[in-house]
């Protein structure tokens, strides 16, 4: 199911009712520029404008550059989110393309151990000069089954896809795994589609890796098979830079492929857009669910990563284990060492623990490795230290 | 007042400082770690806070903090008296009796982004210690939640939790986040499960089965 704010431009195919796309891109333009003057009072409805450029070459057409707007609101509630987003794309011949898309997800309360259930809805359209408009409305669910640091999912999709005037059924089935490795979140999808006499498959597979200001993303997929929707490798990458609190820069290109759901034809591009939010973060902390490579706990750059696991045992004593690829020494200072370093006993591959007398409560940690600079491990939330670098922070019941 | 009078104030308070810095560097050797033109700033800063009733050790943490990372001696200076600001002002939150690891906690949560009515809040909802509540609060907002999300789902499960289901509420937000959850939608959730599971703790009726990962 595509998400609410794709990275590429807009296909020059898509979308009848002409009145209604127009209407709610409109809408979502207006309620993107209220909320961008707003400080954000809950933080749970926030909204992003960008304003950028493109080269794109569609196959089939010829290349071309372009100006786009995109503006995204998204909605989140307790049970779920509600995300709308539109882009107008204004091409060097002066012909436009608008897209909107309305999507929402409700994720279930887990009932037993590791299962949950997620639900998803989405309806979009789009329209380029005076080719028949496309829209699609569909729905699905998901069972995800998740791990410490991994987990898989799988779930169906249904719904119907229009070209003019000529609904078409979707029914869709995918199954993934995902999977956190030090920086690196991946993701490894596999999905079979079926619109109309239309049928595909795909293989997709994506990397999310992120740190202060920069989050980069990778994607690449290939449809293996097919009947009616192209065949072929695809792959996009984009980098988000945040300059300030509201204001970033994204680059981002690369080649997808046709969409018979939503109406996208094949295309490659490349764009640079500005993005406003509507407010920034109201905290100045920062969770690094993984491991840091760069920026040390004294600023220093580091080149080795490292994970804490705390357990804490039931007579006070609480094991630390540090994870970390290789190492010949691994240290911890905390305020449960006042400070003082202090070093942890190989426990096989990778795992290197010591166990101590820490308290109960909130506690500050950095790891070194190799005598070298002190670093924040994964596993803890870091914070600003009062020393110009960052500190680990864990919490013993 | 005269010149002369200005400078005997000046030179009696320099005095009490010294006494005061040698006093407290005294009885805590730990800061025979930092510069010595730094450990009687330090010291006097220490001796304030326990002059004002406020817990010393996160004080003395925070300047041994600076000194293994080799912080300029203004720079510890002013971390401890930052820190020992945030102290009064989560005091100021939690009431006088409130103990050293939940002050310390509360200080965090307050430099977090959570209101001090926030933190008065969890100490009326609560009997047994909250430091473990505010560090979750901390550790959620943190994550990406929204302070008021994450205050209402701390307060929601902080009369009943103990401190493990609340460390295992936070691990289970965070690992939806990861997952792709928005972070308002996985805290509800991990909320809701805990709350079950505490539920059926006070029935007795708790099913063996390890925690979610």
């Amino acid at each position: 199911m595509r998400g609410p704010a794709r990275i590429a431009p807009a296909a020059p195919s898509a979308a009848r009712p002409a009145t209604s796309t127009r209407r709610a891109w409109t809408a979502s333009v207006t309620a993107a520029w209220w909320l961008l003057g707003l400080r954000a009072p809950a933080a749970q409805l926030t909204g992003t404008v960008d304003v950028g450029v493109s080269t794109v070459h569609y196959d089939g057409f010829l290349p071309s550059g372009a100006a786009a707007l995109t503006p995204v609101l998204r909605w989140d509630r307790p049970a779920g989110t509600l995300a709308a987003s539109g882009t107008y794309l204004r091409f060097e011949s002066g012909h436009r393309s608008l897209q909107g898309l309305l999507a929402g997800s409700f994720f279930t309360p887990p009932t037993a151990r590791a299962w949950r259930g997620e639900f998803a809805a989405s309806a979009g359209a789009s329209r380029y000069l005076d080719f028949a408009s496309f829209w699609h409305a569909v729905a699905g669910a998901r069972l995800h089954i998740l791990g410490a640091e991994r987990g898989l999912w799988i779930g169906g999709t249904a719904g119907t896809t229009s070209y003019g005037t000529a609904p078409r059924p979707v029914i869709a089935a995918d199954v993934g795994v995902w999977a956190r490795l030090s920086e690196v979140t991946l993701r490894l999808a596999a999905n079979h589609s079926q619109v109309g006499d239309t049928t595909y498959t795909d293989l997709e597979s994506s990397a999310l890796a992120g740190r202060g200001p920069v989050a980069l993303e990778a994607r690449l997929g290939a449809r293996v098979w097919s009947r009616g929707g192209g065949r072929g490798v695809y792959g996009e990458g984009s980098a988000t830079v945040w300059v300030g609190g509201r204001t970033g820069v994204v680059i981002s290109g690369g080649r997808y492929a046709t969409d018979p759901i939503s109406g996208s034809i094949t295309g490659r591009y490349l764009s640079a857009a500005l993005r406003v939010r509507s407010a920034a973060p109201r905290h100045s902390f920062a969770r690094y669910p993984v491991a840091p490579h760069a920026r040390g706990a004294d600023g220093a750059s580091v080149l080795p990563a490292a994970r804490l696991e705390v357990h804490a045992d039931r007579n006070r004593a609480v094991r630390l284990v540090v994870r970390v690829a290789s190492a010949a020494l691994v240290e911890i200072a905390g305020d449960f060492t006042d400070w003082q370093p202090v070093s942890l006993s190989s426990a096989g591959a990778s795992t290197w623990e010591v166990t101590l007398p820490v308290p109960s409560g909130v506690h500050r940690i950095d790891v070194r490795i190799d005598g070298g600079a002190w670093i924040v491990p994964a596993g803890t939330t870091r914070a600003p230290d009062d020393y110009g670098g960052d500190v680990g922070i864990f919490v013993v019941p | 007042m005269t010149l002369r009078s200005l400078l005997r104030a000046a030179a009696a308070g320099a005095l009490a400082a010294t006494f005061g810095a040698t006093a407290a560097a005294a009885q805590d050797p730990r800061l025979g770690r930092l510069d010595p033109g730094t450990r009687p700033l330090v010291a006097v800063v220490i001796d304030s806070a326990r002059a004002a009733g406020l817990p010393t050790e996160p004080l003395v943490q925070r300047a041994l903090e600076g000194a293994t990372k080799g912080a300029p001696g203004p720079l510890i200076v002013s971390a401890v008296q930052r820190l020992a600001a945030d102290l009064g002002r989560a005091r100021e939150a939690l009431g006088p009796g409130t103990t050293p690891p939940e002050l310390e906690a509360g200080a965090a949560a307050l430099r977090a982004g959570a209101g001090p009515a926030v933190l008065a809040q969890l100490r009326r909802a609560r009997r047994q210690t909250i430091a473990v509540p505010l560090a979750v609060l901390t550790d959620l907002v943190a994550g990406g939640v929204p302070v008021d999300s994450a205050a209402a789902a701390v307060l929601a499960l902080a009369a009943r939790a103990r401190d493990a289901d609340l460390v295992e509420f936070r691990r289970s937000v965070e690992r939806d986040i990861a997952l792709g959850a928005p972070p308002t939608a996985a805290t509800a959730a991990a909320a809701a499960a805990a709350d079950a599971r505490i539920s059926q703790v006070n029935a007795g009726a708790r099913e063996n089965r390890p925690g979610r990962p």
